[in-house]
């Protein structure tokens, strides 16, 4: 099976690949001009961005895989820029305080969805609904329609040990997506996700502690989101209560062309990442062709059903359907 | 000229050769039996004949005319009605949205005659002898009124061939008869049957012409009146069947392993006590809903008891999950295996890992163990797959089982309980799994057995213990026992009318 997956995933690059090079050959330029996308300063301005869809979309992929869906990263990485904000800016907490507190509220957040969904048993997707809009409107009666200018604080151009902190947002989702890959794959933790997701009756009946696992999906799915939130209030300096809306479908989406299968069981939180990062390089590149601004929700719209669909056929043809 | 001619038909899924050249012609008006093991092919021929697979080479005849369509609805509409072994049914429609489901009757302009299907289905039901209201919701129908329901749907468009999967997996006697009743009459007036089934018995009490399959082939079409079940069951699996495990009866002086005492579940079952020693195999006995499965799985913390106690080795417990029964030495095969034991998104090496590993937390795999133990289990056990990295899905259904089997056999327990360990697998993994349990007995596994199939409960067992609405109602030594004496204590209400 492993190599099953290792071909989704391998499937996956080869998508990113043919997309970098479909916009570099596009995009280029006359002579004596520069590239406008094939160049290190665009990539890491790609990769920046991405992260914050990509860590949150590693949770995503966890919840997906159980079973469940999480509606509720978008206006949890709202909140935890608002909160970060707020005590950085305002109480004149340290910036780690600040986060701490923000990534606990992402935690908590989860906690609520898992609470939900195992003790009150809602449908995942109506729970994490009702706490999407539950977070959204905390960070908008926090703030009263201001917002946390955190760039003023925050160092000019700050590097730490020589290194920007534009690159803060990559290593960590880069890290935590080699963490949980390891965790999802090599571990009883993952293993048991992938069987609550595949068969939850059965999971049950096998002695997994199915609540138990469930929780730990959505409250996964909580701080990573905050992680983003986190990221994001650093990197654009920002806490502020319309940050983020409608990431939480990206994010699903991010997962779902990285091989989740909504109904649960089937999934790869690598793939996630680098679903995130297709949909960074589409959202980095469009906006560069003339005329094509108009065009780009349509063609990303376009490119999760077209990314599906090719999976399925393939699957289908090697006779794993 | 048969009603229904098979002519050199073969059909692939991938590289699974599900059926090669399969020819046979079934006489219009005749009872057909088609039987062989799971994987025979009898699935992919039914798909076919329904419209839901097409062949890649041969064809089907009906009444001498090429049978080429490309719809179950199609196939319908041609005469062929199906009668399928799951429960197809729309839980959430009523009787008569059932029946019409897909081919309503309805008013010019689309809107739906509600009247006239209803009256129709009031019809077919009486004709059916089936007592259930039209209005009735699906969900609450029982599994016999839901089969009928499904012949009521078949022939409310006057199909010709009726074709039946296995419909008596989850009748019980009575009702058995009151479904063979009702074909028996259908064939009096010229439809003909197609009946695929694992029980022999029935098999023979039914049909006129058996036609065996096996491994996707044609092996032979059998005269009832000239073959015996013997001859059908060596065609089918194509060999003897493996000898006898035989065992020693177990030590009657030692301590009970599992001791169940006073035990309730409301509504379920109430008062059950039972002990179970070393090394001895218990049967179960007693109709579908008499509370066995309820009570199997309360010993097994998957619900809690209204009252009385469990104890294992003399010691009191109280399993809060079926990781604490686990731990404590139980395990349980349940009935169900696909929706109860199986994870098809998991291969069958990790299927097999999961109860161990469940137990033991949720730390690091330890994956050379895990293929090891795997790799054993499935010698041991003679599971046939192609390797232990295929999902279960690409298995047979008692290979399946086996594969559910093995998964609790690796956590090495003291106590099995096992919940119709051979339902719906076919002859020769019957005798393998029985073999099995015989095998762990002897080496001191204590098994308490599920089953609603008598020849297998006197065969198998040392003890029966025979369960009617949910209390113990008697025990017998199997040794003496007999068919009679068991269904006596089982139904005795349901009078047997053959």
């Amino acid at each position: 099976m492993t190599s099953i997956w290792r071909a989704r995933e391998f499937s996956t690059v080869l998508i990113l690949l043919a997309e970098v090079l479909f916009f570099a050959w596009y995009l280029w330029p006359e002579a004596g001009r520069s590239h406008p996308f094939l160049n290190s300063g665009n990539f890491l301005l790609i990769l920046k961005y991405s992260s914050i869809y990509g860590i949150a979309a590693i949770g995503a992929a966890v919840v997906i895989i159980s079973g469940g869906i999480d509606l509720a990263p978008g206006a949890i990485i709202a909140l935890t820029t608002v909160i970060t904000g707020y005590l950085f800016v305002e109480a004149g907490w340290p910036l780690w305080a600040g986060a701490s507190v923000g990534l606990m509220v992402g935690a908590l957040a989860g906690l609520l969805s898992s609470w939900l969904i195992v003790r009150m048993r809602l449908p995942p997707f109506i729970a994490t609904l009702g706490v999407m809009g539950i977070l959204r409107g905390t960070a908008f009666i926090v703030t009263e329609a201001r917002f946390y200018d955190l760039s003023a604080k925050l160092p000019r151009n700050w590097h730490i040990a020589g290194i920007s902190i534009d690159w803060l947002g990559p290593a960590v989702m880069i890290a935590l997506a080699i963490v949980f890959q390891r965790l999802m794959t090599g571990y009883q933790w993952g293993r048991s996700v992938s069987a609550v997701g595949g068969n939850e009756t059965a999971a049950l009946f096998s002695g997994i502690p199915v609540n138990w696992i469930k929780t730990t999906t959505y409250v996964l799915s909580g701080t990573l989101a905050a992680v983003s939130g986190v990221v994001l209030a650093v990197v654009q300096g920002q806490g502020k209560a319309d940050l983020a809306s409608g990431y939480e479908l990206d994010i699903i989406a991010s997962a779902v062309v990285g091989g989740a299968s909504l109904v649960g069981g089937r999934g790869s939180v690598a793939g996630a990442v680098l679903g995130a990062l297709i949909f960074g390089v589409l959202r980095n590149a469009l906006p560069q062709i003339p005329g094509a601004t108009f065009y780009d929700r349509l063609i990303v719209g376009v490119v999760v059903i077209g990314i599906v669909v090719m999976d399925q056929m393939l699957t289908r043809r090697s006779g794993n359907a | 000229m048969g009603a229904l001619e098979f002519k050199d038909v073969h059909k692939s899924f991938g590289a699974v050769r599900a059926l090669r050249g399969v020819s046979f012609s079934v006489e219009s008006g005749e009872a057909h039996a088609v039987v062989g093991e799971n994987g025979a092919g009898k699935s992919t021929l039914l798909k076919i004949l329904a419209g839901i697979a097409r062949p890649d080479r041969g064809d089907i005849l009906l009444n001498g005319v090429r049978f080429d369509h490309a719809s179950p609805r199609e196939a319908l509409a041609g005469g062929v009605g199906m009668v399928f072994q799951e429960r197809l049914a729309f839980p959430n429609l009523t009787v008569t949205g059932n029946i019409f489901a897909g081919r309503e009757i309805t008013f010019a302009g689309g809107r739906l005659n509600h009247r006239a299907m209803r009256e129709r289905t009031k019809a077919l039901l009486a004709d059916l002898r089936v007592p259930v209201d039209p209005d009735l919701e699906m969900a609450h129908a029982s599994a016999a009124t839901a089969q009928l329901v499904q012949v009521a749907r078949a022939l409310a468009f006057d199909c010709r061939v009726l074709v039946l999967d296995e419909p008596t997996t989850s009748l019980t006697d009575a009702e058995v008869d009151h479904l063979f009743r009702i074909l028996q009459e259908l064939k009096s007036r010229g439809v003909t049957l197609l009946f695929v089934s694992h029980r022999l018995p029935e098999v023979f009490r039914l049909c006129d012409r058996i036609t065996v399959m096996r491994d996707g082939g044609f092996v032979g079409t059998f005269d009832r009146a000239s073959t015996t079940p013997d001859a059908i069951v060596r065609a089918m699996v194509g060999r003897e069947p493996p000898a006898r495990v035989e065992r020693a009866m177990p030590a009657v002086s030692a301590e009970p392993v599992l001791a169940v005492r006073g035990l309730s579940r409301t509504p379920w079952f109430r008062d059950v006590s039972l002990e179970i020693r070393p090394g001895e195999i218990v049967g179960l006995f007693g109709l579908v809903g008499s509370g066995r499965t309820e009570l199997l799985e309360t010993i097994f913390g998957l619900a809690k008891p209204t009252s009385g106690t469990v104890a294992v080795r003399g010691r009191e417990v109280v399993f809060e999950s079926a990781r604490d029964a686990s731990r404590a030495g139980l395990a349980l095969v349940p009935e169900d295996r696909q929706r109860l034991g199986l994870h098809f998104n998991l291969s069958i090496r990790h299927n097999m890992a999961l109860p161990r590993a469940a137990r033991e937390g949720l730390g690091a795999i330890r994956g050379a163990r895990e293929q090891q133990s795997a790799a054993a289990q499935v010698s041991s056990l003679g599971i046939r797959a192609a390797s232990i990295n295929v999902t279960p899905d690409a298995l047979s259904g008692g290979n399946q089982q086996k594969v559910v089997a093995a998964k609790w056999l690796a956590t090495e327990p003291s106590v099995l309980l096992l919940d119709e360990p051979t339902k719906g697998v076919d002859v020769g993994a019957k005798f393998e799994i029985h073999n099995l349990i015989r095998e762990r007995a002897a080496a001191g596994m204590a098994c308490l057995v599920v089953s609603s199939d008598l020849p297998e409960v006197l065969s198998l067992v040392d003890r029966i213990l025979v369960m009617r609405e949910g209390a113990l109602c008697g025990e017998l030594a199997a040794a003496g026992a007999t068919d009679a004496a068991v269904m006596q204590l089982a139904a005795h209400e349901v009078a047997v009318s053959a």
